[in-house]
């Protein structure tokens, strides 16, 4: 079985600045990994080069088997990607919004509108779906561009800051979303997060990122038994000598 | 007074965010500087050339009279004027073609044979007025280009003045399309269509100008809603998302061109109602409307046209984050529509000094106008020549606007003002 994610020494420049640093790691199939670090670590950029939106300056990153450069086309067909600021059209309903990117990913009209019921339900938004997206909190938005995310059950899920900026209840009905969904259609999810705790709860495994390199990589529990840590935050501050 | 506390400071904080913004300041406050004074330029260079060209062309009189009064008109017109003179020759329509031709002249006099008959009795009945017939050709191309009418107008009068009051009056005939129409002034001709015509240089600036807005603001708003990254992770073709966003706006433009075409033509019909009397010209029986050959040459040409300014204002407004910024940004491109829509809507292009001739020429917004003209008179091949280029033009945009979104640079291009350098240089390289 392909590896869902395999980054190998990915480096990438803007101008001056290297935002990536040679950055390597895989993601299984089916599991959930969560890139993390501090904001200006280069999670973004990793995260949108896995999703065909930035090309690498060196290196190479794999999709299930295909190059995100070469291949380009092929991994749009089997990922879909949550940006940080992502925003709905305003002027669009939840529904008819939902409906938008369902059609994308089929030309059936009912695998379409199954999405979008599923979608629907994940949002947890019920009457509200009917209202224009310009009318939704922060939260609601981001629960409905997490369901829009994961509705056509993806092979993989690039989620960028799923909960940034959310209060404690959207936060954790987002985390439940994506943990549930996860286990229910063998979703595998590549995420990021500065906020080390939460990702504690979802991921399966963790990168642990600094000025674009990973400084540390493994399941949760064995980063903070290896560095004698009670959570991420301090297993982080000890891997950058903060500590 | 406690209602305005703080007004100043905050209108301080105003000025100097806008005046600080160098896309304001230039598009708003730098572009028009410079732009109407170049107009102004052409203008008046042109009405000048004009004025200067009709004076230094030869008149070219055909004597059919042979009388004292003949002689002393045309001695009178040697006066202001150089003079070529035919005796006897019977202007049938050929005729007056082959001299037109044979002078390199765009109008003539006739001195009909009853001239100095009737110069003779109006000594004693002032109310026998002597006629000289003018024949006019009419290409539609300048506001100007009957100038002549009104030389010879001018000499005339002077000729009255100095002889007899309102002894002689003219009798002005236009070539239209090669055939002689009794009876119409040119001039008047010129005026009339030009008020009708002058729509359609108003309605493509418009049309341009509002459907750039929408494109870039479209694109802006994508990039300003964050829905952009997500669109081009999806699984379609980017260059089909562009070809979205260019049909959703012409359709758009398309139906606000409508409307506002059906309003200026309620607006123009209203004007031409209270036209003078004796100027009641129906262009059609002239045959100066287009046919339905040169209306579909017209809408092709705007077609490609707009096409071309969409496609050119997605690109650049793919260098901004937000919509403001777009729409600023797109007001860099407004000069190379108003330019020349104001322009070539009094002046022909043909009278205008090379340089500028080439300009006007090079700018693809020009040739929907130049078209325009064209048709009217059956000239396709002008019109035709005209979407030829900028449909390569077009061709080359849209190849660029399609590179934009196949690579990154549509999210990570941005404009640096200070010398309009990117401001971060990306790999050339782009996905398959």
């Amino acid at each position: 079985m392909s590896l869902a994610v395999e980054a190998v020494n990915v480096v990438k420049n803007f101008g001056e600045i290297r935002a990536v640093d040679g950055l390597s790691f895989n993601v299984k199939n089916g599991e959930t990994f969560g890139l993390i670090g501090p904001n200006g670590a280069g999670k973004t950029t990793a995260l949108r080069i896995a999703a065909t939106l930035l090309l690498p300056t060196s290196g190479t990153m794999k999709i299930f088997g295909l190059n995100v450069v070469q291949e380009a086309a092929e991994v749009r067909k089997i990922i879909t990607y949550l940006p940080e600021e992502a925003g709905a059209y305003r002027n669009l309903s939840g529904w008819e919004y939902l409906e938008f990117m369902a059609k994308f990913n089929t030309r059936s009209k009912d695998e379409a509108q199954q999405m979008v019921n599923e979608a629907a339900e994940i949002t947890g938004l019920g009457e509200r779906l009917k209202d224009k997206t310009k009318t939704y909190s922060k939260g609601m938005k981001r629960r409905l561009l997490v369901a829009r995310a994961l509705m056509n059950k993806p092979k993989l899920a690039i989620l960028d800051e799923p909960t940034s900026g959310l209060d404690v209840l959207h936060a954790y009905h987002v985390r439940e979303i994506i943990k549930r969904y996860v286990k229910e259609h063998n979703v595998t999810v590549l995420l990021s997060s500065h906020n080390m705790l939460e990702v504690e709860h979802v991921c399966d495994r963790v990168a642990l990122i600094n000025k674009g390199k990973v400084v540390a990589e493994g399941k949760p529990s064995e980063l903070k038994e290896k560095f004698g840590s009670a959570n991420l935050e301090e297993v982080f501050a000890k891997v950058i000598g903060l500590a | 007074m406690d209602l305005l506390k703080g007004f100043g400071n905050f209108l301080l904080k105003e000025l100097k965010e806008l005046v600080r913004d160098p896309k304001i300041l230039l598009g708003m406050i730098i572009v028009p500087l410079l732009m109407f004074p170049i107009l102004g330029g052409i203008m008046s260079y042109s009405i000048q050339s004009a004025q200067e060209k009709a004076e230094q062309a030869t008149v070219l009189v055909v004597n059919n009279d042979g009388g004292n009064w003949s002689t002393s008109l045309i001695a009178f017109l040697n006066f202001s004027a150089r003079v070529s003179v035919e005796n006897n020759k019977v202007l049938d329509n050929n005729t007056i073609l082959e001299l037109l031709a044979n002078y390199n002249i765009t109008y003539l006099i006739e001195i009909p044979e009853d001239f100095s008959a009737k110069m003779n009795q109006h000594q004693s009945n002032q109310s026998v007025i002597a006629y000289v017939r003018f024949y006019g050709a009419f290409s539609g191309a300048s506001l100007f280009e009957n100038i002549g009418s009104s030389v010879i107008d001018n000499l005339i009068y002077k000729f009255n003045r100095h002889w007899a009051p309102d002894s002689v009056a003219i009798n002005k005939s236009t070539i239209i399309k090669g055939n002689v129409v009794e009876g119409v002034d040119p001039n008047i001709l010129t005026t009339l269509m030009y008020s009708q015509a002058i729509a359609m240089p108003i309605t493509i600036m418009i049309l341009l100008t509002y459907s750039m807005q929408i494109a870039a603001t479209s694109v802006a708003m994508e990039k300003e809603e964050k829905t952009l990254e997500t669109l081009l992770t999806l699984p379609m073709d980017r260059f089909a998302i562009l070809m979205g966003k260019l049909s959703g706006t012409i359709l758009v433009a398309g139906i606000g061109a409508l409307a506002y075409m059906l309003g200026f033509n309620y607006y123009m019909s209203s004007f031409t109602a209270t036209f003078p009397a004796g100027t009641s010209l129906d262009l059609a029986s002239l045959g100066l409307v287009p046919s339905v050959f040169g209306y579909l040459l017209l809408g092709i040409s705007l077609f490609v046209t707009l096409l071309s300014a969409l496609a050119l204002a997605v690109i650049v407004s793919a260098f901004v984050e937000d919509v403001r910024s777009a729409q600023s940004i797109v007001g860099y491109i407004y000069p190379l529509i108003f330019i020349p829509a104001l322009a070539l809507m009094y002046l022909d292009i043909n009278t205008l000094p090379l340089a500028l001739k080439i300009l006007l020429y090079a700018i693809p917004y020009s040739h929907p106008i130049i078209a325009s003209k064209a048709i009217i008179i059956g000239d396709y091949l002008t019109a035709i020549i005209g979407i030829v280029y900028v449909t390569a033009f077009t061709l080359v945009v849209m190849y660029l606007a399609s590179r934009l979104f196949a690579t990154e640079k549509i999210l990570t291009a941005k404009l640096k003002f200070k010398g309009l350098r990117k401001r971060e240089k990306t790999p050339r390289g782009e996905f398959q």
